[in-house]
Parts: structure tokens; sequence; C-alpha cells
């Protein structure tokens, strides 16, 4: 399937004079380079910020859960907020490889594999939360159905928790076989190609190996669409469930039954945006523009400006429904996140999700990496509001005023927090020079179809 | 082989001869047995208690399987009457100069450890909040341990031999001595005073009460010859005419809420009547929060109201200052209800002027008032304040060389308490009677360690005719004697107060009835019908100018958590939620809108909700006291309201010193005083634990009628059945159609509900501090309530109508329409009214049949069990808040740091005296675990058991709540729907049923019963 014909309306995917020894070139480099001062000193400073959000954790753990802002009625603030903002972010990775696959866009190809990367890590961090959010974290192992002396002890399979237990397992787990997957032949790649036999062991171990031959690629392609068929259902599924821990609950503003699809929009949009954000640094640093291209950026910022939109619909639509449904405590709940104290979280969540993705609308700044950065960021900013909105001022204020309290982030909220956005960046700058952080045996195959230079020729 | 081997236990054993061989071998233990009467060691009877008791404090720690392991010794020879996990009881008596009330103490293992009210009594058989807690202030490491000489331990022995002496140095160069005590309301006290007076002529007893009752006792002295206090009994009264009289709370002795409960509810049998009451305050008292009409006047014009009603009532001209439309209405309003009840209707008063409260007894017995009852009237305040104030003048000029205080603490309760203290210290003999070494203790050279009343024995005649006892439900915890023990000591006598009390009771009291029983009962009545004859027959006419300067009146006030002050190192009290403000922790200023908006003061919130308010300097010509603000809807403007007891500073820990001393204000022993208010730089952290005021019009919450409503329509007008929309279909909320859930049998066993009576309920929050004492409900500090984070399973929620009434609210609500009037009425649904309604609402856990906690634990430990209760598994919450966030009642409460044995909470459960008071049937919580109302699953446990046992069924009234226990008025009833015959199940079937927030569906097993206002319109 790799040099068919492709219409020479349709932009090159691979810009420059690039033979399959200069992809696997560029792509080896980082691999193969010792990392400059930038990456030490972008590194140290995940470190520091990792491990400070560690101690917070350790302090948590060690004195207890009031060590956060969390009163009697605001029971979760920013451990859930996290929580969903990063499995939100884990979204983009499965959806570009695995639907975008199933669709045959080919263009996946230059971001697949750090989308994917990003989704793992992004998990890893959305996974912490849950655990440490817990009064008593030692008893963790008490989610899992496993077989107990405790008398007849049983989880309760009622309970949207651990359906989130299931779902973001499941989903770490088929994330990860798929990625690896992927790795398979580009890790051979790099074994191949080194010098030094403490590197070969090393990804001759990774590369499982992978020999190249025929029969490996045959099912190497088999695997890929089976798990992408797997992992396609999983896109809907997780968010839909970690969407449910709000949907199925009693309390005005969370119990709403658009939840599902308005979280796997959420979710999309955000993760295309960290993408985005990660992807315009790393093709920088790394020097892949010639594979991720202002393309990629556009097409990119194409699926955040739709998805974006999808999310300002759900949130008119809430408003709407707030209003139709003619039930004073769901009206009340809506009027108080957009009027109420927290007024502004509810306007940054509204100007940073629904208004600033309607400039990509226009050409110039959809194409413009500066702009498509910041939109990323705000983005993600405006993503992490919507889950606070959600989650804060839907229990702060509740059915009885009696209890109507506000919540306040104590620095160990703050450090956590962090902390996570340290421990992804520690994660994602360790894989990006160890890892081939483009598929490249993938770009490999589109090269005569899709490569600049290649569609020049035929042009002649 | 065959030859026994010997061990040798050391080298001593070589020497045949040796002493100490021979006495090992007599003796199991080498060391002696901690047993036995004290010697003179620190505290050798707290060890003798822990024999007799039980070595058993250790098992009221008991959690679970993997707390720590704490050891217990078991009996070694069982003490007699006390089998461990049986609950003994003993009926005794609380009179601590603020609180009088016969009560039932439990006590497990020999420790008290809850205190109830005795209802067989006849009279003042309440509790409230202070003594439902009075029982963890005996378990207070503050306390004094032993008697004192100038800040020396020494024995008893000692202690008495050099107080002889100089008693009788005094006596013999007749110096004069003052014997300062509360006023004890006891016959044989009085009697042992009254004989040590005549072996030391030189002494003078001065009765003081820390607040005074004196205007009233002085028109009642001055009315009828007798030093007593008019008695009243609301539940025979049909109109009541407040005239600044807090009598749900403290007022003369308080006892009274449970009389005005009764006939507050329209029912059949009482032909759907119920009381009208009225109340005109210048405070927002609890009293007038539960006000059917609540007037505000400032002291000045309550006077003249009062005047004006006693005028017209009885057809004579009131020529007094004009007190305007507003109070006019109100005053006609008074005196056409008190017209048309007759006999039915009394007034009361609060105003502290002799000739005020003389009106107030013209006026009752004008009407010949059912309710007001001089023939057997409350003896249990005597203080005079003229007596008092020449007292200290004779402190003053030197003509007094010696105090003795008992039961008082001038040097804290004083206006000049600091030049009192001064006095004190240059007088030849200083010897005070005090459980704490607190600031007369300080002051005083001798000191005498007094026992907690649950260690004392005791008398009282609180009514005429109307005797109590109390007797000791442990043994002296520290090595302490009775004040009464060491007066009979110092007069030479060899009786103990025991024996006293019994040769005077069998002699002089008791008719017919045996000296245990009465001891068993904790009372005994006689009565003798002797109605006193009036002495004085005209009522002198206030003549003060209404006030018309910039000061404002500050009216003190004794807040129903800690009253007097008494018990400010009471944990559970100083987080006691006031039912008006909700502030734990703090005395304040309340202030008017109105004044607040003159002086610039605000209350706000911080972000993470948390209240803020200014800080004011409240002065007078002696004193000037930085106070917070709390800006009080009710408070009438031009007045300001501070309660006394707080700003205590010795023998208590730092934490608990809080506060401002309002005392310093409280010149002349007159509540009333004229201040000057200016605002200062600051704002004050407050920990209230309500901190939006309204209920938005939430008629789901609270639902309410008026009587006319009540008697004339339909109850599907005034409450009416919750409807939900199905398929665009209204359909009942209790239909089968709506309900996704499938039902579980609930026919068999007992299936229990609470009913809360809305129109009993008056917000006093006794059942808050039961549900402490039963529960071990721990206290989590100031800084923590602040955070929005305390812990008590029931709380009382209240609300304050934003519109004149609660019902405006609704409609406002109801009747808004678009969006902008949407906003702006739900804005100003917001602010409490100046002079809003009142409504309580006690909220526990509601266990809901369908519960929405109980689906969301992901480990289910959270369910629901065969009798309706919703359980909750400590040992197998891990802690995610999910139940907490998912409670539309909001009503679980969660263990964020470890409140127990953590030096961060340094609270009573921070050391083993204060875990004594610990209840071993119910666990101590660990941190990390949600915890919440258990319907008091271990006490309905234990009476299915007994009656199982029994083999019986279990009896209607046998089951009981802490909370229900604990309401004197009635307003909980606690029962099993499934016995027919059942009060709860007749409560549960009537009309006033409803369930808060129905329309959820979550069923709740805590019913409500709408509340009808007797409000008349003008």
């Amino acid at each position: 399937m790799s040099s068919h014909y492709e219409a020479p309306i349709r932009k090159p995917l691979v810009l420059g004079d690039k033979s399959y020894a200069d992809i696997s070139n560029d792509i080896a480099r980082p691999v193969e380079t010792p990392p400059d001062r930038d990456w030490w000193i972008a590194f140290s400073i995940s470190m520091i910020i990792f491990l400070w959000g560690l101690g917070c954790i350790a302090y948590t753990i060690g004195t207890g859960i009031g060590t956060w802002g969390l009163n009697k009625t605001v029971g979760w603030a920013w451990d859930i907020t996290n929580f969903v903002w990063w499995v939100g972010i884990g979204h983009a990775g499965t959806l570009i490889s695995a639907v975008l696959l199933l669709f045959r866009q080919k263009w996946r190809m230059g971001i697949n594999r750090s989308a994917e990367a990003m989704t793992i890590f992004s998990v890893i961090q959305a996974g912490l939360f849950p655990v440490i959010h817990m009064g008593r974290p030692w008893l963790i192992y008490w989610f899992f159905p496993i077989p107990n002396q405790f008398g007849s002890l049983w989880v309760n399979f009622n309970s949207p928790l651990l359906w989130d237990v299931f779902a973001i397992s499941t989903y770490l787990t088929v994330s990860l076989v798929f990625w690896w997957t992927g790795l398979l032949p580009d890790f051979a790649m790099i074994r191949d190609r080194a010098v030094k036999p403490f590197r070969k062991k090393i990804y001759s171990l990774l590369s499982f190996g992978w020999s190249g031959r025929a029969k490996d690629w045959q099912r190497f392609e088999e695997v890929s669409l089976v798990l992408a068929g797997l992992a396609t259902p999983l896109v809907l599924s997780v968010h839909t469930i970690v969407s449910f821990d709000f949907a199925t609950s009693v309390i005005p503003g969370w119990h709403t039954t658009i939840f599902p699809p308005y979280f796997v929009a959420g979710a999309i949009f955000s993760g295309f945006a960290m993408v985005q954000t990660l992807l315009i640094i790393m093709r920088k640093v790394s020097r892949l523009e010639s594979y991720i291209t202002l393309q990629h950026i556009e097409m990119m910022n194409i699926v955040i400006m739709i998805t974006g939109s999808i999310v300002g619909c759900a949130y008119i639509t809430e408003l709407f429904i707030a209003w139709y449904s003619g039930v004073e405590y769901e009206q009340y709940a809506f009027l108080n996140r957009a009027t109420g104290p927290y007024w502004w979280a509810y306007f940054l969540m509204m100007s940073c999700n629904v208004v600033s993705p309607q400039v990509m609308w226009i050409k110039k700044i959809r194409t413009n990496i500066i702009w498509s950065f910041i939109i990323s960021i705000v983005v993600n900013i405006g993503m992490w509001f919507e889950r606070f909105v959600i989650i804060v001022t839907s229990l702060h204020r509740d059915y009885l005023p009696s209890s109507w309290t506000m919540f306040s982030p104590t620095f160990v909220d703050i450090g956590i927090f962090l902390g996570t956005i340290g421990f992804f960046f520690v994660l994602f700058l360790l894989y990006a020079r160890s890892f081939p952080v483009v598929a490249q045996a993938e770009i490999k195959t589109i090269l005569k179809s899709s490569g600049e230079i290649y569609k020049k020729n035929r042009d002649k | 082989m065959g030859k026994k081997n010997i061990y040798w236990k050391g080298f001593e054993e070589l020497n045949k001869n040796s002493e100490i061989v021979e006495k090992l071998e007599q003796n199991e233990f080498v060391e002696k047995i901690p047993v036995g009467e004290g010697d003179k060691d620190n505290n050798p009877n707290r060890r003798d208690f822990l024999k007799y008791a039980g070595f058993s404090t250790a098992a009221a720690a008991i959690v679970g399987c993997e707390g720590p392991v704490i050891k217990s010794v078991p009996y070694v020879v069982q003490p007699d009457r006390i089998i461990p996990g049986i609950a003994n009881y003993y009926a005794t008596t609380i009179a601590d100069g603020f609180d009088f009330s016969s009560i039932l103490v439990k006590t497990r293992e020999g420790r008290p450890i809850f205190i109830k009210g005795n209802k067989d009594a006849n009279s003042m058989n309440c509790t409230n909040a202070r003594i439902n807690a009075s029982v963890l202030s005996m378990y207070d490491i503050y306390r004094l341990q032993g008697p004192k000489v100038e800040g020396q331990n020494i024995s008893w022995n000692d202690f008495n031999l050099s107080v002889i002496s100089e008693l009788e140095r005094l006596s013999s160069q007749n110096k004069k001595v003052v014997l300062l005590t509360q006023s004890f309301a006891s016959p044989t006290t009085e009697k042992i005073i009254s004989e040590f007076i005549q072996k030391y002529p030189n002494v003078q007893h001065v009765i003081y009460d820390s607040i005074s009752n004196s205007s009233a006792l002085d028109a009642f002295e001055n009315s009828y010859g007798q030093r007593a206090l008019a008695d009243y009994d609301f539940s025979l009264s049909n109109t009541i005419i407040s005239i600044d009289a807090d009598f749900m709370s403290d007022w003369q002795g308080g006892n009274y809420s449970s009389g005005w409960s009764k006939n507050r509810v329209p029912n059949k049998e009482n032909e759907y009547s119920m009381s009208y009451h009225l109340q005109f305050e210048s405070n927002m008292t609890l009293t007038g929060a539960n006000a059917d009409n609540r007037v505000m006047a400032n002291p000045s014009e309550l006077r003249y109201v009062l005047q004006s009603i006693y005028l017209n009532l009885t057809n004579q001209k009131y020529s007094g200052p004009a007190l305007g439309p507003y109070l006019d209405r109100y005053v006609k309003l008074a005196v056409e209800s008190i017209k048309k009840s007759g006999k039915k209707a009394v007034v009361i008063s609060g105003l502290d002027d002799v000739d005020s409260q003389e009106i107030v007894l013209m006026i009752n017995e004008f009407i010949n008032s059912d309710a007001f009852d001089i023939s057997s009237p409350r003896l249990i305040y005597q203080g005079s304040d003229s007596e008092l104030l020449n007292t200290i003048s004779e402190l003053k000029s030197g003509n007094i060389s010696g105090i003795i205080t008992a039961g008082v603490n001038p040097g804290y309760t004083l206006p000049n308490a600091e030049e009192f203290l001064n006095l004190v210290n240059k007088l030849e003999f200083s010897l005070c009677f005090s459980m704490k070494e607190d600031e007369t203790a300080n002051s005083c050279k001798y000191v005498a360690a007094t026992p907690h009343y649950l260690e004392s024995w005791g008398d009282y005649e609180f009514k005429t005719g109307h005797y109590y006892l109390s007797q000791p439900t442990i043994k002296p915890l520290f090595d302490t004697n009775q004040f009464q023990d060491v007066i009979l000591t110092l007069s030479g006598s060899n009786n103990n107060f025991y024996d006293e009390i019994k040769n005077n009771w069998r002699s002089n009291i008791l008719k017919g009835k045996t000296w245990g029983k009465s001891l068993q009962d904790g009372f005994y009545y006689s009565y003798e019908n002797n109605i006193p004859r009036r002495i004085k027959t005209s009522a002198n006419l206030v003549n003060l100018p209404i006030q018309n300067t910039d000061e404002l009146d500050l009216i003190l006030y004794t807040k129903v958590g800690l009253g007097d002050g008494q018990q400010s190192s009471n944990p559970w009290l100083q987080e006691f939620p006031d039912p008006i403000t909700r502030v734990t922790w703090d005395n304040y200023l309340t202030v008017s809108y109105k004044d607040a908006e003159r002086l610039g003061l605000k209350n706000y919130n911080v972000s993470n909700g948390a209240l803020n308010g200014s800080y004011v300097n409240v002065s007078n010509e002696k004193n000037s006291i930085k106070v917070p603000v709390i800006i009080q809807p009710g408070q009438t403007p031009g007045t300001v309201g501070l309660a006394l007891g707080y700003g205590k500073t010795q023998a208590m820990s730092e934490h608990m010193n809080i506060g401002v001393n309002a005392y310093k204000f409280y010149n002349d022993f007159k509540k009333t005083q004229k201040v000057n208010i200016s605002k200062i730089k600051g704002d004050h952290e407050f920990a209230c634990i309500q901190l939006h005021n309204t209920m938005m019009g939430r008629d789901e919450i609270i639902k309410e009628t008026t009587l006319e409503e009540f008697i004339e329509k339909d109850k599907s007008i005034w409450n009416p059945t919750v409807m939900v929309s199905k398929n665009h279909i209204e359909t009942k909320v209790t239909s089968k159609e709506v309900d996704i859930w499938r039902e579980f049998d609930r026919s068999t066993g007992h299936h229990f509900n609470l009913s809360i009576d809305l129109n009993k309920c008056n917000g006093c929050g006794a059942c808050v501090i039961a549900c402490h004492a039963e529960n071990n409900v721990p206290v989590v500090g100031k800084e923590e309530v602040r955070k929005s984070r305390d812990m008590h399973w029931i709380r009382i929620d209240r609300y304050y109508s934003s519109q004149d009434t609660i019902q405006g609210d609704v409609e406002a609500k109801d009747s808004t329409k678009g969006f902008s009037e949407y906003k702006s009425t739900s804005s100003n649904l917001e602010k409490a009214s100046a002079n809003p309604q009142v409504v309580f609402q006690p909220v526990s856990c509601m266990h809901c049949n369908h519960a929405p906690c109980e689906t969301v634990c992901p480990v289910a430990a959270t369910s629901h069990g065969r009798q309706g209760q919703n359980q909750m598994a400590y040992n197998r919450c891990v802690g995610t808040r999910y139940c907490a966030n998912n409670c539309p009642y909001k009503v679980r409460r969660f263990n964020w740091f470890q409140y127990s044995q953590n030096d961060e909470f340094d609270y009573n459960m921070n050391n083993d005296l204060g875990r004594m008071v610990i209840n071993p049937d119910v666990n101590v919580r660990s941190r990390g675990v949600m915890e919440k109302c258990s319907l008091c699953i271990q006490m309905t446990q234990k009476t299915i058991l007994d009656a199982k046992k029994e083999g019986r069924r279990v009896k209607d009234g046998e089951f009981k709540t802490a909370c229900s226990e604990s309401c004197d008025d009635n307003a909980m009833v606690f029962g099993d729907i499934n016995d027919k015959e059942s009060e709860i199940l007749k409560v549960k079937d009537g009309d006033r049923t409803y369930r808060v927030l129905e329309s959820i569906g979550t069923k709740p097993n805590v019913i409500y019963q709408v509340k009808i206002r007797n409000t008349k319109k003008i």
C-alpha cells in the first residue's frame, strides 16, 4: 500500500529531499547523540518539580487528606480535576493512532508515536490521583475484585469509581501494547545501527527480536489493525466512564446525560492541544520539521477547532437544558457557575475552550506556529478549568444552602499538580532521547507517494 | 537424672536466713500493689479509682482490627453491680450556680459517659447542651488534683488544721470574713453554713450569682416577701408575650422550652390550636427566633412596651413617651391577644430593673395567668446585687480581713475583677474552693480542690417543695473534698456531708418516702399549696427618657454553648455552634445591618469560604475591648449584643483561651450598658459552620404553612405530594412508576424512622452535644472548623428569611420570570432580611432507603441495613469521599486527620483522662475514614438484644437515639414503623409528614413535620 499514486493536489507529508537513509538518520539522531545543554536544563527543572510533587504526596499520605483544601461539602477538587484532565489529555494518542489508522489518514504517521507516548505518560499521571486522593491509600488493593480472606468482601460493581479502575487499566494496557507494537521495527532500526554492545543489547531487548522478515511485517500490519479495532471503542469508552463518575450522581451540575459525548469531545480537544504543544517544541528541538510539518499542525488545529466547537455546543446545551428542565437546583447550579463566586473559572473555561479555538477559522492563524502554540496552551488551561468548574462549582453549592461553602487549594494541592506535570515531562524528555519519536518505518512507507521530492519528480 | 532441678532466682537464696527470700515466698508480688486508701503519693485516689472501677479505660479506645493494639486488664475481683458491657444509670442533680436540673447519668465500667434528663422528676428535668457536656468537664486535665497552700501541695489534714487555726485567730480578733458562694439552693448546705457561722460568728455569707437575677428576685421579694423567682408553665398558655425574656435558653434558670413546645402542635386532641408567641427584644435570641412574631425594640423602648401593655390591659392611660406606630401596633396586638386568651395568657420579661419585673408580676396576677406559679417559686438564684456591691466596697475600705469563695470565680466574672483580685491578694486570709486553679484560686492563699458534681453529694430545693438529691457516680478522680465536707470539718463536726443530708432529709424533709427510694429517684416532691400574699400593691412606672444619644446599647447575654463560662475549657461546648449565628469557638459583637453600614463594618467570606469580620473597639468610661463583629439579621438598630462567658484565661489550654471577656462591661450587674463603638483595623477569622444564611426559597427543604391554612385547607395545599415528570406526565414521587429501583421487602423485622417536628424544635442544640457524647464525635478545633471541616453528626441548620417571611422567599422565587429577573432574585434571596423569620432544622444522616451514597462506594463500605439504616463500615472505608459528594444532604463527615491521640488536636481525645468519656460501644474512627450518624445502632441493637434475652417483643418507646433522648421538647420521635402500635407510625402517617428533597427520590427514613406558624399579620 506504500507506493500508490497520490493526487498532486495533496500536500506532501514528508518535506525536503529525504531518502530512506535520511529518515533513519533523522529519527535516530536524538537517540544516538548525547543530549545538549537545553535538554539537561529542561530535564533538571522537570525533575525538581517532580520531586517537589513527590514530597507533597508523601506529606499527604503521612499526615492526611486534610493537608489539601477540601472540606465537608467539597470532597473532591484539584485531585479529581487533575485526574480527569490527565485522562482527557491521554485521549489524543489512541485517537490519532487507532481511529486515524482505520480511516487511513496517513498524516497521522508523523505524530502518532509521540501522541501515544503522551497518552501513556498522561494516563500514568491520571492514575496517580485516584490512589493518592484516598483517605487510606495503602488499601488501594481493595479496589480490585481479588479473592480475599476478609470474608465475602467484594467490590461494589455499582460504583462508577470501580468502572474507572477497569476503564483506565484497560486503556493503559491496550495503549501500551499498541504503542510498543508500532515501536518494534523502529527499535530494531536503532538496534541495527547501534555500535556499542550495551546499546545494542538494550535495543534488541526492546525490539523483541524483530527481524524484518516479510512475515514480521505481515503480522505487524495485522496486529496493528486488530489493536486499532480494539482501541477505537476505548477512545469513546474511557472518557464516557470517567464522565459517569459525575453523570450517575445526584448532584445538580453533575447529573447530566450529555456528559459522555461532551467529555469525549473535550478529551480529544485537550489531547490534541497537548500533542500540539509538545510537537511544536519537539519538531524544533529534534529537527523534525520535515516529518511534523505545518500541514500536521494545521490538521491538528482543525481538529481542535471542531472539538472545541462541540464542547462549546455542549456548554450551551447544558445551560439550555438547565432552563428547560425547570428543576430549580439545576437552574441555580448553572446560574451559580456563570455568575456565582467562581464566575472567573467559568469565564476562563468559556473563553479558552469556546472562543479561542474559533480563531482557527482563519487560515493565517491556524498555519502560524506561534499562534498554534499559544492556543494549544490556552486550550489546556481552559480544559483544566472546565473540570474544575464541573467538580467544584457543582459541589460547593448543591441542595441545602446550609452546607454551601467554598474551596481554596493549599500548597500541597498545587504542589501535587505541578509534580505530575514535572513527572510527565521527565518521562517525555527521557522518551525523546531514547525512543524513536517518529514512526520511521511507517513514514518510509509513504515516502514515495507523499514525499515532497518524489511528488515533484513525478510532476515533472 | 530424676533429681529435681532447682532454679536459682538470685544470690540471695544462698543465704538461708535472708529476709528477702522469706518475703518473696510470702508475697506474690515484690512491690506493694498500688491499692488501698491513698498515702502520700501524688494521685493515690486516681489509682484507687482504677482498681474499683476496672482497669478498663483502655477498652474505650477499641478500634478496628488494624488499629493499634491496646492491652486492657480484666477485673481480678469483679466489683459489685458492675458488669462489663452493661451500663448503670444513676439519678443525680446538677446545680452549678447556672444550670439546675435533675439528671440521669449513664456509667460504663464505673465511668460516667452520658447525661440525660431525669424524666421521672416533676420539674426541672431538662438537659441543655451545657448539662449534656458537663460529663466531659469532669475529665479535664486542668482540674486541681489536691489542696494547695500558696501554690504548694499539701495534705488535707494539714490544710484543714492551718485553715482552722487561721479562722480561729480571725474569729478571736473579731475580724470579718466573707463567705462568697454561688446559690446552692440546698437545704442541708444552708444548715451547714449556718452552723459554720455559729462557730465563727465573724463570717458573713454572701451569695453571688455570676449572671445576676437580682431585679427579678427583688421584685418578687418586694411583692410577696420571699426571695424567689416566679415559675411558669408555658404549656398552659395560649398567648405568650415575652419582653426580652430568652426563656428557651437560660432565662431565670431555663427548663422552660419543654412547656412551650407542648402547646405548639395543633392536632385533633387540642382542637387544632396552638399557642401564640410574641417576642419583643433587642438581640436576636433563640426565643425570638422561635416566636410567631418578633418585634425589634431597644432596651428603653422595651420598658415602655411593657408599661404600655400593663396600662392598656388595666384600662389606664399610657402617658410615657410615644413608641411610634410600629411598636404601638404590636402593643395593641399584645393587649388584644392577652384579653382574648384571659387566664391562658402569660407575660414574662427579662428586663433587669425591679420596676419592670414588678409590673410583670402584676400583669400575670391581673390576668390570673394559669402558667404563672408563685405558690412553688424557683429558689435556684438567691444573689443580691446590692449585698455584693456592699461587700466589694467593704473589701475596698478594708473592713474585711478574709474571704472564702465557693462555686464562684469572681476573679473572672466581676466587672472589676483585677481590682478585686488585688484586694484579695492583700487579705490576711483567703480560701478558695475550686475545681480549677482559676483566676480567683490563683489569688488565694488556700485553694481547696473540690470534686466535680458527678463525684459529689448534694441536696437541693429548686422550687418550694421540689427536692432533689445528687450522689457521686464515680469515686473522686483526684484528692478532692467537697465544700460542705470541708466546712463541716472546719466547724468541728465529725459528720460528713452525706450523713448530714441523710439526717436532715429523714428528720425534716421526707414524709412517707424512704431515703433509699428518694436517692434512687433523685428527687422528692411534697406539695403544699400556699399562695403567698401580696405585700405591695402598686407598681412604679419607669420614667426614663427614650435614648437619644450616640451611644449604643450593649446587651450582654449568655450563649447556649458556654453560658456563664464556667465550662469554657470544655471542647465540646467550644465547638458547639451557636444556634443563631452558628459560629463556634468565639464570642463577638452582634451588630445590626444599619449600624454596620454606618460604621463601615463588614462580614465577608475568604477564598475557602471561611467567614471574616471587622474589629471594633467597644468602650465605656472604664474599659475598652477589641471585639470582632458579626452582622446579625434581627439585631435592633442602636443595640449591639455580646456574649458573656468567654475570654477566660486561667486553668485551660491555650487554644481554648479565646474570645473576649464581656464581664468587664457587666457594671452593676446590669445586662444593658451604654457603650461607644468605633471600627478598628484588621479582620477577625471566625469559625462559622454555616456560611449561607437563607434557604433561597427552596420549599423542598423546609415546608411551612400558617395556622389558618393548616386548619382550613386540605393537606394537598400546604403539604402536597411531590410530583415528578415521567414522560411529560406529572407522577407522584412515591409511585412505583418513577422508581427505578427494586424494592426490598421491609415488612418483617424492625424498620426505624426518626421524625423531627419543626414546630417543636427550637434549635437549642442539646442533641448535638448528646450525639457528641454518645458517638465519640471528635473535636477538631477552630482552624479546622473554619475550613468547613466540623465533624458533628447532627447539625441544626438555621435559615433566615430574605423577604419578611420564609413563605415570602418561596413566593418571590416562584414568581420570577426571565433570566435577568431570575439572576437578580437569586442574588436578593442570598441576603437575609433585617428582621427575618427564622427556622431551625436538625439534619443528620437521612438514612435514605435509596441512598445515593451507597451506590457510589467502590468498596461497598456503606450499605443498607435490614432495619433501614444506612450503615457505615469504618474498617472497610478507603476514603474516596465519593459518598459525601453524592449526598444531597451533605451529612457525611470525613476524618481529614487523625483526630484522637494526635498532639495536633490536643482536645479530650488526646489524653488518658479525657478519653475516659469515650463510649466503649462506639468506634473511635481513624484518619481517612468517612463517618456519619448511625441512628445510634448501638442503642437500638442493645434494646433488641435485651428484649430477646427476656423473650419478649420490643415495646414501643424503648427504641431511642441519643438525639431523640436528649430532646426535652419531644421534637424527635424515633421508633419502629413495622410496629403497628408505635407512635412513630402514627406520626409518619400524619398529614404533616414530609421528607427533605423528596423529588430526588432518596426516600429518607428521617422524616420531618411541616412547620406551622401562628404569625399574626398587621
